[in-house]
């Protein structure tokens, strides 16, 4: 709506009431309270016009209420300008609102009507408004309704009063029977429809009822004695109840759009579709919403139920949203919903800011389970190498030197005889050999230590606590085989433990207990010593929570200063 | 049985059987013990062949490396095992390159006497090991000195270890080697009769059950000195 036909409704708005008020004036006067009703409802008419006209610009909504404020407010407006040829028009032409307000009723909530036959309906209004507008200021004589002299019917033909009873009587009828199929009409729509539409109806059908009924009674097919005031003052303020859909329907848009907004932040992160699309379609207020998505293979599209879904065709009354291009998401919703381009982009935005979440976290996992793969196998791939390197040295190094070993024991018992001072030498060199051999032995041990992958757990424990410089008891190990990684882990946990209580603790003695619970190895070795230990400080302690975490598992240092340390690894275990 | 270390008579000859996979050490192995006055009756380079030639020479003492084909873990170890179960009176040493204690236990659960449980390196000492080999086949259990001293020395709290006297300590030592009192009394300079007194103290501070036979009190020992 451009702004100088705003400015032209809302001057003749202001120049219509403007009569009134002028034509109302004293307020003390006997019209003044029929005029106050039918300035506030024409007005009211016209200012929900404009405010629908501003928030559907694509609807005819706003232009129907608008037509219907005018239609209702200038006739009066020109009946009291005490002009002749107002006064006959402004009489001629009281009929047309309620024409005006059958096509609004019909045509909610798209602004369209739906049908030919509804146009027909609608023309009948506005030809029966006129052909009995027309025929009743033929033989109707201001006089009849006590207006002054003053008032000039300029089309009268001839004054008879029974003729213009029975024209009312007729026109009545008519009224009856045309309020009556349009509010069937309304009422088959309301029946037919289905979501956000069907919702939108329900406050219309009440009012249509209202509204019919103020009509057939006020009409004059029952000849009813009412006095003006309760037909002109009165029963039509049940009119106001039109803008009051106006006001209703806004209303709704936006508490659907809070509703959406709230209902996306309480969406659990990752929440799958399903709960995502009943999620929004109960914040939307759209029972019939529909989240599909592009099959992978881009062949069509599946919603949340699986039911194929073409967005090229939605169905009749539907209408499709893409949530983003990327997602190849779409929301399918009731076509009324297109009324509200606000609410179903925040729908969409919402939609697709869920499956965002829901894509990322499920990347990131993929990420964090590829990474705890990966760093699982880079620690299995070390110890294979560990298990490698000290097989090498006890087939290779260790097997020549203990040869060697044996070598020089034989030449120094053939020389010790001959040459005593070569015997010595050779003893010297084979006592090299020796302690070679036993530090080969401890490097080799301390690559890997054999007897784990010989006997596990409860060789491999007993031997590092027989090495141990603290004294050591084993309080529980379990007989049985685990897997290597585990084993391994939970061995260097006991063998790091150990070595900083000896360096560390300051320990008179210390503890090693391993159990096995369903799922899970727990690994835990104490100590009474100077505590103060720290899983951040040492490297020591920082390197085996890597190596516990490998695995999958947790390392808890418990270390409160002059208390003893307490390390405890869960590592999980079939 | 009594049988002093050293080269023996033809006659009595001890019939030996080698197991070792690397072969230098083996060939090393059978020159000098075949040198030291021991009959080398065969030599396997793993333990399905040791077994079978145990079977077919029936040999006083078997001497085996633990690492052997075809995992490299502890096939000569079971074959010692099973060489135990079915061939009782075979005695068996067993090869370790470990100084730790688990297979000595496994090895000697069973019935301790004539089982030997020596340090690789201790093949240089070419008379301590003739000797050894010498004391098995006699029956005796010969435990090394080396995985000994590492369980005695071990730090110990409350225990009534720290109570023994100097002497009794070694005696104890030389005990968990598998020597018996004749035996520690000739190491130590002592009087058998010394020996057994220290022998009877220090079981009474142990808590040990008294009288305990040679074979019966390495595995007691050994026990007491491991938790």
């Amino acid at each position: 709506m451009n702004r100088a036909l705003r400015a032209a409704v809302i001057a003749g708005a202001i120049t219509a009431a403007g009569c009134l008020a002028w034509a109302a004036w004293p307020p003390t006067s006997q019209f003044a309270p029929i005029l106050t009703s039918m300035l506030v409802i024409g007005l009211s008419f016209i200012i929900a016009g404009l405010a629908a006209w501003q928030r559907w610009p694509s609807s005819r909504l706003g232009l129907l209420f608008t037509i219907v404020g005018y239609l209702y407010l200038v006739p009066y407006a020109l009946v009291n300008l005490a002009n002749p040829a107002a006064f006959t028009f402004g009489n001629l032409s009281q009929g047309f609102y309620g024409a005006a307000l059958a096509q609004l009723g019909l045509a909610w909530p798209s602004g369209r009507l739906r049908s030919r036959f509804e146009c027909g309906v609608v023309i009948a209004e506005y030809v029966s408004a006129a052909v009995f507008g027309l025929a009743g200021m033929m033989f109707w004589n201001p006089t009849f309704d006590g207006c002054p002299a003053s008032c000039q019917n300029l089309l009268l033909v001839h004054s008879s009063r029974p003729v213009w009873d029975a024209l009312n009587t007729a026109s009545g009828l008519v009224g009856l029977v045309l309020t009556g199929i349009v509010l069937t009409l309304i009422i088959r729509h309301w029946r037919s429809a289905q979501g956000w539409s069907r919702r939108a109806m329900v406050p219309l059908v009440w009012i249509s009822c209202a509204v019919g009924a103020e009509q057939i009674l006020t009409g004059g097919a029952f000849n009813l004695q009412l006095s003006s005031l309760v037909s002109f003052g009165l029963a039509p303020l049940v009119l106001l109840t039109g803008p009051a859909l106006f006001v209703a329907s806004t209303i709704r848009a936006r508490t659907a759009r809070g509703a959406v907004g709230a209902a996306v932040v309480d969406l659990e992160p990752g929440a799958p579709p399903t709960r995502l699309r009943d999620t929004l379609a109960r914040a939307l207020g759209d029972s019939t919403l529909q989240l599909a998505f592009r099959l992978p293979d881009g062949a069509g599209y599946l919603d949340t139920t699986g039911q194929v879904v073409d967005p090229a065709r939605p169905g009749p009354g539907r209408a499709v949203t893409p949530v983003t291009e990327a997602s190849g998401a779409v929301l399918v919703h009731d076509g009324g919903l297109e009324q509200e381009p606000q609410l179903i982009r925040l729908t969409a935005a919402a939609a697709s800011m869920a499956l965002e979440h829901t894509r990322l976290q499920a990347e990131v996992l993929a990420q964090l389970e590829q990474v705890r793969a990966s760093r699982a196998r880079l620690v299995e791939a070390g110890d294979a190498e560990r298990r490698r390197l000290e097989r090498d040295l006890h087939d290779g190094a260790q097997q020549r030197l203990v040869t060697l070993s044996l070598a020089l024991g034989m030449a120094r018992d053939r020389a010790a005889e001959a040459d005593p001072e070569l015997g010595s030498l050779i003893e010297s060199a084979s006592k090299e050999a020796r302690e070679a051999l036993t530090e080969l032995r401890e490097l080799a041990r301390g690559i890997h230590p054999a007897v784990l992958t010989e006997t596990g757990l409860t060789g491999a424990i007993q031997a590092l606590v027989e090495r141990s410089p603290v004294a050591t008891t084993i309080t529980a190990v379990p007989h049985e085989r685990y897997p290597a990684a585990i084993e391994a882990t939970a061995y260097f946990v006991v063998s790091e433990a150990l070595a900083n209580v000896a360096k560390h603790a300051k320990a008179d003695g210390a503890q090693v207990m391993i159990r096995k619970f369903p799922g899970r190895l727990l690994v835990e070795v104490s100590d009474d010593g100077t505590g103060g230990a720290r899983s951040e400080g040492g490297s020591g302690l920082r390197g085996l929570a890597d190596r516990v975490a490998s695995v999958g598992g947790v390392l808890r240092v418990d270390s409160p200063p002059g208390g003893g340390t307490r390390l405890e690894a869960d590592i999980p275990c079939p | 049985m009594s049988v002093t270390a050293g080269p023996a008579e033809p006659e009595a000859r001890l019939r030996v059987v080698i197991a070792e996979d690397t072969v230098l050490l083996r060939e090393g192995l059978r020159r000098v013990l075949t040198d030291a006055g021991l009959d080398v009756a065969g030599a396997a380079a793993d333990a399905d062949q040791l077994l079978k030639l145990v079977q077919a020479l029936s040999p006083d003492v078997v001497l085996t490396d633990i690492r052997m084909p075809p995992t490299q873990t502890t096939e000569g170890l079971q074959a010692a095992l099973e060489i135990r179960r079915r061939w009782p009176g075979t005695a068996v040493i067993v090869v370790s390159q470990h100084v730790e204690t688990e297979h000595l236990f496994e090895l000697l659960a069973g019935d301790p006497r004539g089982i030997g449980y020596v340090l690789k390196e201790r093949v240089a000492d070419i008379a301590q090991f003739t000797a050894a080999i010498h004391r098995v086949a006699a029956g005796e259990s010969v435990i090394d000195p080396q995985v000994v001293s590492r369980l005695v020395a071990r730090p110990r709290r409350d225990s009534p270890l720290e109570t023994l006297t100097e002497r009794e300590l070694a005696v104890l030592a030389l005990m968990a080697e598998g020597r018996s009192n004749q035996a520690i009394a000739g190491q130590l300079y002592m009087s058998p009769k010394t020996v057994e007194t220290h022998v009877g103290n220090l079981f009474a501070k142990l808590g040990l059950l008294p009288g305990a036979q040679d074979h019966r009190r390495v595995l007691a020992v050994l026990t007491y000195l491991r938790r």
